[in-house]
């Protein structure tokens, strides 16, 4: 990984991001119809971020998968469904996740 | 489970709360410096490429397409791809930060998954950034901790899949888009989000799913309007 190659990645990870802040994020506010979505945005992405985490084959290859990612995500949610503290709920879908790959 | 039409009043973050964050996020460090060491790439450029890259996703990504051979101009258009949740991410909050440039610059490059989620919770611009910036300061802790841990150390841990560390990153971010699933609207764009995200893992290239994923809020607005302004909610506990 060359300087030129993490100067590129930098210029365009922080671009994105001052442009959602200066340009879209503003946008977004000046039209009363729209702005609503900018409250519901992370919500839809970090849902797509979950989704890719748990049933992606890989981070590269392009296929589902259902394993024991899948049963750490159903703790997790039920520990969220339930109100427990993060922490529990970290901890709940990390063992669940150790315990089927163990047993599996 | 009925979805009331307005969600509790938002509370805010607690201690364990910060501390199992900043855990988080060390995870996440000590696993892209893991793989950057692995790659053959030396312990400085891991160091540089965390501060000045910024985007583990993207840095992950990168690696991910050299070592299927692919060129590096595809690695950085890949990283890029990857990384434009931040900037979705950065339009949410850009809707109501507010502050001065610099204060809202800084904002934006320090945008990631829970900051920005956790901080739209609170209906108060004054408790947003302040917010904001507390889980910034214990996701970095976390980040720095586990990146120079993960160069120092290596791989000491084996394989951290059987401990389910792997686990930890989408369990946190459930639980971080965990109050708003109780309302309508948030819960209809989760369920889009991820079910387009899905639908698009097996053709699109990795990035595009997710930020396609985007749309499941446009499809909670719409059909949040279809339902009249007398149903509309208000996911965020937004007060006017």
């Amino acid at each position: 990984m060359s300087w030129w190659v993490i100067l590129a990645l930098a210029a365009g990870v922080s671009g994105q991001r001052l442009a959602g802040m200066f340009w879209a994020g503003p946008f977004l506010t000046r039209r009363p119809a729209l702005a609503r979505l900018g409250d519901l945005l992370p919500m839809a992405v970090i849902a797509g971020v979950i989704a890719q985490l748990c049933f992606a084959s890989s981070s590269t290859s392009t296929g589902l998968t259902v394993d024991a990612r899948a049963v750490g995500l159903a703790v997790a949610g039920v520990a969220v469904w339930r109100r427990a503290p993060l922490i529990v709920v970290v901890v709940a879908a990390a063992a669940a996740t150790a315990l089927v790959r163990a047993v599996g | 489970m009925s979805h009331p039409a307005v969600e509790p009043a938002p509370t805010e973050p607690g201690w364990s709360d910060y501390g199992t964050l900043a855990f988080t996020y060390f995870a996440v460090g000590v696993t892209v410096s893991v793989a950057m060491i692995d790659a053959g790439i030396s312990v400085g450029t891991t160091l540089i490429a965390a501060l000045v890259v910024y985007s583990a996703t993207s840095e992950l990504a990168f690696l991910a397409v050299r070592a299927a051979e692919g060129s590096a101009l595809i690695g950085i258009l890949s990283g890029w791809l990857v990384a434009s949740r931040f900037g979705l991410l950065a339009i949410s909050l850009g809707t109501r930060f507010g502050g001065s440039r610099p204060h809202r610059a800084a904002a934006s490059i320090n945008s990631f998954d829970p900051n920005v989620a956790l901080a739209m919770h609170q209906p108060e611009p004054n408790r947003l950034r302040t917010v904001f910036w507390k889980v910034t300061a214990a996701l970095m802790v976390g980040w720095w901790v586990g990146s120079i841990v993960g160069v120092a150390l290596g791989n000491v841990i084996g394989d951290g899949a059987a401990w389910g560390l792997d686990a930890v990153f989408p369990a946190t971010l459930l639980a971080i888009i965990g109050s708003a699933l109780r309302a309508r609207d948030g819960l209809t764009a989760a369920l889009a989000g991820g079910a387009i995200c899905l639908m698009l893992v097996p053709v699109a290239p990795a990035g595009a799913p997710i930020l396609a994923s985007a749309l499941g809020a446009a499809v909670a607005v719409t059909l949040s309007r279809n339902r009249g302004p007398g149903m509309s909610s208000t996911p965020m506990g937004r007060r006017s």
